[in-house]
């Protein structure tokens, strides 16, 4: 699997299966349901997993940016009449906005205080888009039309689940592709040595600032463009779109499975959406299991379901930056002397 | 509109949002949680003291105490799950921890109690004082005293007494404090039963005032967020003083300006007290103020 060629094959054939995926496992509406929300939530968890796993930073607004999606993606085609392309671009533009103005207000904050400012920001937010008429208010949107993305003479539409799912898939690949070579590009590599080691980013040239404004424009996008899917499978967007439990299933999903694992957000989201569709424990017994399910994870392995495979930890850790960060293992062999304790 | 009828008001709900805060308060000042379950333990406490007075008939105080006591168990539960991430000061993990432990709060309680709301039912709501021109329940007044008292004692309780150097010095620096011969977990552990107890005991005063319902958590709480932040971290005072001040800001802000926006004004308060003076969170000098 070393070999380029074989690992894009191999990427090929995973491709072509998780394609045929809904008809192996029956073809049945609900198994079609199922995965395109999984395809959906898991490309919206991505947009979290770029700033979680590559930034270090624990963003809480992300659900604003999956909203902002969905509620372009709704006005844009119920109160103005656009097609669905045109919708895409305006919940890109409008994602980037919010992000922007995020991005710029957070950019001084760090862990601690950037996590309360971007609730804070979420709360903001749901806050006005359960009173401003022009958002809907607290009733939403409703009556938006199947998705439309004809081109030219080729006919792309979708109304029911099965239809739906091609779409779906190939917005998770996409995803998949994007978070794939953003680690490989130059804005991934210094966006992980301004969270590893911040001040070799700077005596390298490196705009520390500006580094974090870009990942966190992108992974907006990333989260409005599954929210812009959204609205269009749901045909309606409303204020219970900022509701913890979104926030709550992004955040297990991007830990459940370990952090910097390119298919790690797909597989946590598929386990969670999977049990609440094939074993349903009712909505306050899915409820329970989520919060149940992400407080396990973080107190018995904070690293994820993957750090149990021994095999798997030692390829991560020869490919991985994120394991082998010196802070981490320092802190974890040694235990600091007391008087460095505040300043990390 | 009758504003000193507004500033009653806005005392009554500042206190409310204030002793809704203070266990929140102190966990945040000393073992640095920002506890995102807050909420659903709020709800819990509300519904603990329901159930008991619908369930066997008891009167409306036992019922109180009952919160209390089911509070604190369920603080202790908290610091059993959460002792290793708070020693290892695991900050960020910690707050999403919470997330899913307010999530797996609000599934057991919708399991347990039902999706009907329902009424705590105190006999103080129905007393009501009128003192010229302005008026306020029997239940208010209570709310008032109490928020008063738990906070006059909590601040004598970390200033005055061995118990609450244990805790000071536990907010200061964990590690000092097990070298200097203190069982760390046990005063996590008190710390923790009091972050439960005390806002089990601010949800039976509370929620007489509106219906309960499991679902309530994020929006009863949701205020005491900015009380806690804005007041800086851990600050006992600080924390009733700004209960107080944002009481008063919603009360007027939602009489004069628009009640709809309060919740947005009162969070770009937040936000840019927080973009402006980020040093405010870090400093850890200002607990126990």
């Amino acid at each position: 699997m070393t070999h380029p060629l074989a690992r894009l094959a191999f990427a090929g054939v995973l491709a072509v299966l998780g394609f045929l995926l809904p008809r192996l496992l029956g073809g049945s509406s609900l198994v079609y349901d199922t995965l395109v929300a999984i395809a959906i939530f898991s490309a919206m968890s991505y947009g979290l997993d770029v700033i979680l796993s590559d930034l270090g930073e624990i963003s809480l607004v992300h659900t604003a940016f999956f909203a902002t999606g969905a509620y372009a993606a709704a006005i844009l085609t119920v109160t103005y009449g656009f097609s669905a392309w045109t919708a895409l671009a305006g919940a890109v533009l409008a994602a980037l906005a919010l992000a922007l103005v995020l991005g710029v207000i957070t950019l001084r904050t760090r862990e601690f205080a950037f996590s309360l400012v971007t609730y804070a920001a979420a709360v903001v937010c749901m806050n006005v888009a359960s009173n401003w008429d022009f958002l809907g208010g607290s009733d939403g949107i409703v009556g938006i039309p199947p998705l439309d993305l004809s081109i030219g003479g080729i006919e792309l539409t979708a109304g029911r689940s099965a239809e739906f799912w091609p779409f779906a898939y190939l917005l998770l690949l996409l995803t998949l592709y994007v978070v794939h070579r953003f680690r490989r590009s130059r804005l991934g590599q210094a966006a992980l040595m301004v969270h590893m080691n911040p001040r070799l980013a700077t005596m390298c040239g490196l705009d520390g600032n500006r580094i974090r404004l870009q990942v966190f424009l992108l992974s907006a996008v990333i989260s409005a463009a599954a929210g812009w899917l959204y609205a269009f499978q749901r045909a309606y967007v409303g204020t219970d779109l900022f509701d913890t439990y979104f926030l709550v299933l992004m955040l297990t999903g991007v830990i459940l499975a370990g952090r910097r694992i390119l298919l790690g957000p797909l597989l946590g989201t598929a386990l969670l959406l999977s049990q609440k569709s094939f074993a349903s424990l009712g909505a306050y017994g899915d409820k329970l299991v989520l919060g149940v399910v992400l407080v396990g994870v973080l107190c018995l392995c904070p690293k994820g379901l993957a750090s149990l495979w021994p095999r798997r930890r030692a390829a991560a850790v020869t490919d991985a930056p994120a394991n082998t960060n010196p802070a981490n293992t320092n802190k974890a062999r040694f235990p600091s002397p007391v008087w460095e304790r505040g300043q990390g | 509109m009758n504003v000193a009828q507004q500033l009653v008001n806005g005392i009554v709900i500042g206190h409310a949002y204030a002793l809704v805060a203070v266990g929140w308060t102190l966990l945040l000042g000393a073992a640095r949680l920002v506890n995102f379950g807050h909420g659903q333990m709020y709800m819990i406490g509300a519904f603990v003291a329901w159930w008991v007075m619908a369930a066997t008939g008891l009167p409306y105080w036992l019922a109180v105490v009952a919160a209390v006591l089911l509070g604190a168990a369920l603080g202790a539960v908290m610091q059993r799950l959460f002792l290793r991430l708070t020693l290892s000061q695991d900050l960020v993990n910690l707050m999403i921890v919470t997330l899913g432990f307010g999530q797996a709060l609000e599934g057991a309680a919708g399991l347990a109690f039902g999706p009907k709301p329902q009424t705590l039912a105190s006999p103080f709501q129905e007393m009501s004082v009128h003192l010229g021109p302005v008026w306020f329940t029997v239940q208010d007044a209570i709310l008032v005293g109490a928020t008063i008292l738990v906070f006059a004692l909590l601040y004598l309780a970390l200033h005055r007494s061995w118990l609450g150097a244990a805790v000071r010095m536990v907010a200061e620096d964990p590690r000092l404090t097990a070298l200097g011969g203190f069982k760390v977990s046990r005063i996590y552990m008190g710390i923790f039963a009091f972050e439960g107890a005390a806002v089990a005991f601010a949800a039976a005063l509370v929620a007489p005032r509106t219906p309960i319902l499991t679902s309530m958590g994020f929006d009863q709480v949701v205020m005491t967020f900015v009380v806690v932040v804005l007041g800086g971290i851990g600050s006992v005072l600080g924390s009733y003083v700004a209960g107080l001040g944002i009481g008063l800001f919603t009360a007027l802000f939602g009489a004069l300006v628009s009640p709809a926006y309060t919740t947005a004004a009162v969070f770009a308060l937040l936000i840019a007290a927080m973009v402006l003076r980020p040093g405010q969170l870090a400093a850890s000098g200002s607990f126990a103020r």
